[in-house]
């Protein structure tokens, strides 16, 4: 009883009366504790407590090893009889540094591979250890010699351009020390802007650097990160081809995955394991169990490390507006009120914004902030020279970002700033293919979004 | 091995037999319980609209540990394909799209269940957990499960109560189809019964010690839920895993039964197996043997045989085990093959392709049952492993055919097998067979595969809601049986047709209501339904109502049932007025009198010498003719009675 007296520490998660009570009477969480409410008898562990829960009940892990939460009352008694602390960890796996194999770093940003339980907020948080990832993914030991670094471990939207700053350095770091190729583990949210900054930053890329996340997370058996992983660690040790790609599952099966080119990709689904998309185009190539295809003869492939350098100047002070109808030019001029230096519009069909939005348009372009415009259909280019409409905004300053995505024009307007402020310089970088963000045509193959209703499409469904 | 038929309930007790059930009731639900699919089922499982596959991984449970039993599930390395129809599966079966809010409603029925089983102890807040299956049965690996209450029970006749330890609701599993070969390392599953809501009741694996309660246990759940209209009915609403142990055995579980008639003959197999298997351990132990005399040496002996490309053979000697692998413990089935059974499903090679020393026997068990092993083997083969493997006379072996790979993944997990003989009964969950015999599924699963779901927010049970829902509980199957037994002397297995038939309602209210006896009304409910679909004229429950308050108004009598049935069927528009004209049973003693003088007075004996006989020879044709006269309503008996008088007086 006498460390129970020194170690105490208050039970995690739990708030207002009932965390008084239970700190009363010294109870723990990851105690075992027994709590009777008349007829009632529950025996099991007090866990923590998630945030945005009622703060009158406790949780309960029962023999079975089910949870329940019991409603606690003035008539409800808690006793402590046992104490049993979890320790969630990986068996650590020890990998042998292998002369023979591709050493690949995986630099990590968010869960991807390993992850457990947050009892704050009842989410999922990522673990990033050598050994955790070799136990969970086994297969990856003998395939490259795989070193994981942790550079955030943050949730995917709450990324920031400095941290893609960071990121691009750490990846230049590991170029300049001999690695074959470079994993992002990264949240699936927001990995095409990553993706896009980082092909602006990485000049003449001498290695592939591959981003991969999962949209089932590895706390779940039915995980797509393994796969994911598995394929990214094949693709930077072992192929000919120095982009910034992502590879994630390209159908619903644990089939093949895509290959896409970071500043064409676009997240299409919420939570669809294939929810990554080449827009305007076809992916780069395609990786299953067998074999790797490519498909395109464009990819660039590995080059001096001598000639790599890092141009990772950013001016993060870009903001982006979803052009709806009805929208006010007041969101706009409120930008420049803010000092925004310069604004990314997704405009409705070929790029246009209400003729209400003029006045906005002007001032920004009276104060020399560059406004690039994308198309909201997200295929196609930009035409602002087709109606009239087009032809008054091009007049008030707009820059046509022609078939950029929204999330790579918004990273390469930082990226742009970062260099310059006029306004004619910035379009020309803008405009000035740099990573495949803006293509110089678009084939037949480019816009194929099926409806469920072609002909054939029965029989396709069947082998998903 | 003892023989199983033979077993008293009496061996039961002794024997420290005891066993437990979890079973599995599909709910009543218009949707499924984490997604807005329609809860139906195709016809054939075969068909389907989309097809994917994937493979799964084991995970850590929430203290940290890997589960044991899904270490052996990811060693089988499957490849999981799924079938599924668009009409009753979504993006959430696919585990495409993280689940929707579950169904209160279907959440509201499993307290209400709770409230039948008495249960003391409820989650008055609903946390969702995950329970990690690796076999496929689910897409997302886990199956979504709640506790809704614990600690209650089901009585038995015998005064007994089974402790109900705890009662789940929880998405259902897909199907399994295309199951024709365990070795297979492709499985398939249909998704349509993936998430149809369950509820999972599970007693006290103590509390009952004998096949016979087991059985009864079972009916007692299976009448709770009927009687409550919470569980769905027809055929696969229902599965019970029953957990089975007896003393120096362990926990066994016996997967998916759905026949509560075949409890009895799985019982009594798995006794006699445990029994077997402690045998064979006291004889292990007598023979000296411990877990390290087992050395995990494959030999190399593909070349003593001519093989098909990229096979090979291997083999391992058992020491000190000549004997024990050819044991029988369960009829027809030796050690040897339940052993090879586990290295099938795990490592893909088939039975078949297993040998082991002691069925070269010539009354050997496999022998018997024409179960050889297909590794051809002949004496002079089999001197020959012997002399490689450098057997003694009390040695035993094991030869494997297949991948090198396999091979020796196979041996492994038979020489761990047989280590674990030492302990005597492995904690296994089994697949029955048809025959009444199990094979090796999986290890049990153990708690370290629960895992909160992190998807689904805690949901609060209001109390005040509790007490609501304890309201809607009705007469429980037990308190039914004492009340009808008493009143009308009814069996159980009547109570069960009224239960089973979903008559009880209108049972009560033409008892109570309507004021018919209880035979009556169960003849009305029961009886004439079963007599009329025999007939090809199914009742309709509204035929049958009419006919109950006919009766009850005195419109129509108990022996003019049969004809007033079909009259109704036939003539669904009559109105009481053209029944009552019909049928009418208004006869009064007077009315009959007149009725039978007049029959009477048209006999005639005149040319006859005996009366008498005359007389008994036409009675049955007269009263027939005036039961007839009087449409039924008057019995036969009564007015044999009155002629009889009649002729007296006269
Ligand atoms: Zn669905």
């Amino acid at each position: 009883m006498n460390d129970k007296q020194t170690d105490y520490e208050p039970p995690e998660g739990y708030r207002g009366e009932l965390l008084e009570r239970l700190v009363k009477d010294k109870i723990r969480t990851w105690a075992e504790i027994r709590i009777t409410k008349g007829e009632a008898k529950y025996e099991g562990i007090l866990l923590p407590r998630s945030l945005n829960t009622d703060d009158r009940y406790v949780t309960l892990k029962v023999d079975t090893g089910y949870n329940l939460g019991v409603f606690v009352d003035d008539d409800t008694k808690i006793e402590e009889i046992g104490y049993k602390k979890g320790k969630y960890k990986l068996p650590s796996v020890d990998a042998e540094f292998k002369e023979d194999l591709p050493n690949v770093t995986l630099l990590g940003t968010g869960g991807t591979v390993a992850s457990r339980l947050d009892y704050r907020t009842g989410a999922v948080i990522p673990a990033f250890t050598p050994e955790e990832l070799f136990s969970a993914v086994p297969e990856l030991i003998p395939l490259v010699n795989l070193t994981p670094k942790t550079l955030y471990q943050i949730l995917s939207e709450n990324f920031q351009p400095q941290f893609w700053v960071k990121t691009a350095e750490s990846i230049a770091k590991e170029i300049e020390s001999g690695a074959d190729g470079v994993i992002i583990g990264h949240g699936t949210d927001t990995m095409a802007f990553t993706g896009s900054a980082l092909s602006y930053f990485l000049r003449n890329l001498p290695i592939p650097v591959v981003i991969v996340g999962s949209q089932r997370s590895s706390d779940r058996p039915s995980s797509d990160g393994p796969k994911n992983i598995l394929y990214s660690a094949r693709l930077a040790g072992y192929e000919n081809f120095a982009e910034v790609v992502v590879c994630m599952h390209g159908g619903t099966s644990d089939s093949y995955n895509l290959i896409h080119r970071a500043t064409r990709v676009r997240k299409m689904h919420s939570s669809r394991r294939d929810a990554f998309r080449t827009i305007g185009d076809i992916p780069l190539g395609k990786v299953d169990e067998k074999e790797i295809t490519w498909f395109r003869d464009d990819i660039k492939p590995r080059g001096p490390r001598e000639d790599f350098y890092l141009d990772a100047k950013i001016d993060d002070k870009v903001g982006m507006l979803y052009f709806y109808p009805g929208m006010k030019p007041d969101l706009l001029e409120s930008m420049v009120d803010l000092g925004y230096h310069g604004v990314v519009i997704i405009g409705t069909g070929l790029a246009h914004v209400g003729t209400d939005m003029y006045t906005a348009l002007e001032r920004c372009q009276e104060e020399e902030i560059p406004v690039v415009m994308t198309v909201e259909p997200l295929f196609g280019y930009t035409h602002l020279r087709v109606y009239e409409t087009g032809r008054e905004m091009l007049a008030r300053g707009v820059i046509e970002g022609a078939n950029m995505l929204p999330s790579a024009a918004y990273a390469k307007l930082i990226w742009a700033l970062g260099h310059t402020r006029d306004i004619n310089e910035v379009k020309k970088i803008i405009q000035t293919p740099v990573a495949g963000e803006i293509t110089p045509k678009e084939g037949p193959r480019g816009y194929l979004l099926m409806q469920g209703i072609e002909r054939g499409i029965d029989e396709f469904l069947k082998h998903l | 091995m003892i023989d199983p038929d033979s077993l008293t309930d009496d061996d039961f007790r002794k024997l420290g037999f005891h066993a437990g059930l979890e079973v599995h009731h599909q709910l009543q639900s218009r949707r499924k319980l984490f997604c807005n699919c329609e809860p139906v089922l195709e016809e054939d499982p075969h068909n389907f609209d989309y097809s994917f596959h994937r493979y799964f991984r084991p995970v850590l449970g929430e203290m940290g540990d890997f589960d044991e039993g899904m270490l052996i599930e990811y060693e089988k390395g499957y490849k999981v394909i799924y079938y599924a129809n668009e009409r009753n599966t979504c993006t959430y079966e696919m585990d495409e799209t993280p689940p929707f809010m579950p169904d209160m409603e279907t959440i509201t029925k499993g307290f209400i269940l709770a409230f039948y089983f008495d249960c003391k102890a409820f989650a008055e807040e609903v946390v969702v957990n995950r329970k990690q299956y690796l076999d496929g049965s689910i897409t997302t690996g886990f199956q979504r499960t709640f506790i809704i209450a614990r600690d209650g029970y089901v009585p038995l006749q015998n005064g007994k109560k089974v402790r109900i330890s705890n009662l789940h609701v929880e998405e259902d599993a897909a199907r399994r189809v295309n199951w024709f070969d365990t070795s297979e390392r492709t499985v398939y599953y249909n998704l349509d019964r993936l998430g149809v809501p369950l509820a999972e009741i599970i007693t006290d694996h103590l509390d009952v010690d004998t096949p016979s309660e087991l059985i009864e246990t079972a009916l007692q759940i299976g009448r709770v839920l009927r009687i409550s209209k919470i569980g769905r009915r027809g055929i696969g609403a229902v599965r019970q895993d029953v957990n089975i142990s007896i003393t120096g055995g362990d926990r066994v579980e016996l997967k998916g039964v759905q026949d509560i008639h075949m409890f009895d003959k799985y019982c009594r197999r798995e006794v006699v197996r445990q029994h077997s298997l402690i045998e064979i351990q006291k004889e292990m132990l007598e023979r000296g043997l411990k877990k390290e005399d087992f050395e995990h040496t494959y030999i190399d002996i593909s070349h003593l045989f001519a093989l098909p490309p990229k096979k090979k053979v291997f083999a391992t000697i058992f020491p000190k085990m000549k004997g024990l692998f050819g044991k029988e413990i369960q009829p027809g089935k030796d050690f040897g093959i339940d052993i090879f059974e586990k290295s099938m499903l795990i490592t893909g090679i088939p039975t078949d392709y297993h040998f082991h020393s002691d069925e070269f026997d010539e009354n050997s068990v496999r022998k018997r049952n024409n179960n050889y092993s297909r590794i051809p083997i002949n004496e002079e083969l089999y001197q020959k492993i012997q002399t490689l493997l450098n057997t003694k006379d009390s040695d035993a072996f094991v030869v494997v055919q297949g991948s090198e790979k396999a091979c020796m993944h196979a041996l492994k997990k038979i020489i761990e097998r047989v280590k674990l003989a030492l302990d005597g009964v492995p904690q296994e969950t089994r697949r029955v067979t048809p025959d009444g015999n199990s094979e090796f599924l999986r290890v049990i699963h153990g708690k370290d595969r629960i895992y909160p779901d992190t998807d689904t927010p805690p949901i609060l049970i209001d109390l005040e809601k509790l007490e609501e829902w304890k309201k809607e509980v009705g007469i429980k199957p037990w308190e039914l049986l004492e009340e009808l037994s008493k009143r009308y002397n009814f069996t159980q297995n009547q109570v069960d047709l009224l239960i089973r038939d979903d008559k009880l309602e209108l049972f009560s209210e033409f008892t109570d209501e309507l004021e018919l006896d209880g035979a009556l009304a169960y003849t009305l409910l029961i009886e004439k339904p079963r007599e009329f679909r025999r007939k090809h004229m199914p009742l309709t429950n509204e035929v049958i109502k009419r006919c109950a308050r006919l009766l009850s108004k005195g419109i129509i009598h108990r022996e003019q049932l049969n004809t007033v049935l079909e009259f109704l069927q036939e003539n669904p528009d009559s109105t009481e007025e053209t029944i009552k004209e019909h049928f009418s049973t208004q006869y009064n003693e007077k009315e009959l009198e007149d009725l039978i003088k007049k029959e009477l007075e048209n006999l005639s004996f005149e040319d006859v010498n005996n009366k008498n006989m005359a007389f008994q020879l036409v009675l049955p044709n007269l009263v027939a003719r005036i039961i007839g006269k009087t449409n039924n309503c008057v019995s036969g008996g009564k007015i044999a009675k009155m002629i009889e008088n009649f002729l007296e007086v006269k």
